[in-house]
């Protein structure tokens, strides 16, 4: 059961997805001010709130991580963080093309956009050094998995802290019920599917590392056996 | 010709209302201009498909290309794995 897990997540996701996508674009009314544009919310949101979601998996398993020497650990924390890129690379596109149609600019220096960016930054620059430096490098990657984590809160506050023209995080907790009822199965969709993608890659990445260790011990099995010969 | 004056203020206790005000000493062709391109802004807001499209489009392509990732990922796993299993069985 565990194994199949993230394959139900994903087939949940599958039935979810028309029924979230009907229910933006044939039940939910059109957004007075902002129009049709306004129906990018639906996905624009939970897609934020699970790239920061992600970003605090990976700096707690990072953490975990650096202090336990768990592969465990490892594996989450790198899995989180390509998610995390992954939903942040949505948000930081969809985000300057809904900007476009309301603000009428993609991209205004705004603090959450800006706040927002460094994440991404971060959470790339994660990936860069777990995948491509040496292993010596786990405690740089950890840092900046930490680092990317603290930067969670400042992005939840950037609307509060400075002066914005994003909307505020009061926004979504006063929606009416009926966008409500249209915000709650994208959101679970988009979940569903990152929380499946997620358990894939963390298979992935463990059966890597398993396989990793079967390559060493065949070749030290090898040179055994030469040794034996000669 | 056209002197701007302001509708007037709502009697108190009157409902509030965020509806059009009759617009009085404009020229009716003025306002009737006003009105063209408040609808034109109107129609454009109400059906701007193309930034939605964009918007889906980007959304869906991003997990189907990481989905691409993971499966071509996977592909790569298994065939290590059917490699050390070779190497294991012509040892033993």
């Amino acid at each position: 059961m565990k194994r199949a897990l993230p394959y139900v997540l994903l087939v949940a996701a599958a039935a979810i997805y028309p029924y979230a996508v009907a229910r933006v674009f044939l039940d939910t009314p059109i957004e007075r001010q902002m129009g049709t544009a306004f129906k990018i919310f639906f996905f624009h949101v939970p897609m934020g709130w699970l790239c920061m979601l992600m970003a605090l998996i990976c700096g707690v398993a990072a953490a975990v991580e650096l202090r336990r020497r768990s592969q465990t650990a490892a594996a989450v924390a790198l899995a989180a963080a390509e998610l995390g890129f992954v939903c942040g690379l949505g948000v930081l596109l969809t985000g300057p093309i809904w900007g476009n149609a309301t603000w009428g600019k993609p991209w205004t220096g705004d603090a959450r956009q800006v706040s927002t960016a460094l994440l991404w930054l971060v959470i790339a620059a994660y990936l860069v050094v777990r995948h491509y430096g040496p292993s010596s490098n786990r405690r740089l990657a950890a840092a900046l998995a930490i680092f990317g984590a603290i930067d969670v809160p400042v992005i939840y506050q950037a609307v509060k802290w400075w002066k914005t023209q994003h909307p505020t995080t009061e926004v979504v907790g006063s929606l009416p019920p009926a966008l409500w009822a249209s915000l709650w199965p994208a959101l679970g969709a988009i979940a569903l599917t990152v929380f499946g993608l997620l358990g894939i890659r963390i298979r992935q990445l463990l059966l890597a590392d398993a396989l990793d260790e079967g390559w060493a011990r065949q070749s030290d099995l090898a040179a055994a056996k030469e040794v034996r010969h000669e | 010709m056209n002197e701007l004056t302001p509708p007037p203020t709502p009697a108190a206790g009157a409902p509030a209302s965020d509806e059009y005000a009759p617009a009085i000493g404009f020229a009716a062709k003025d306002v009737e201009q006003v009105r063209i391109y408040e609808a034109k802004a109107e129609q454009k807001v109400a059906r701007d498909y193309q930034h939605i499209v964009w918007a889906y489009g980007v959304l869906w392509a991003l997990f189907a290309a990481y989905g691409i990732f993971l499966w071509r990922r996977s592909a790569r796993l298994r065939a290590d794995m059917d490699a050390l299993r070779r190497a294991l069985d012509a040892r033993a």
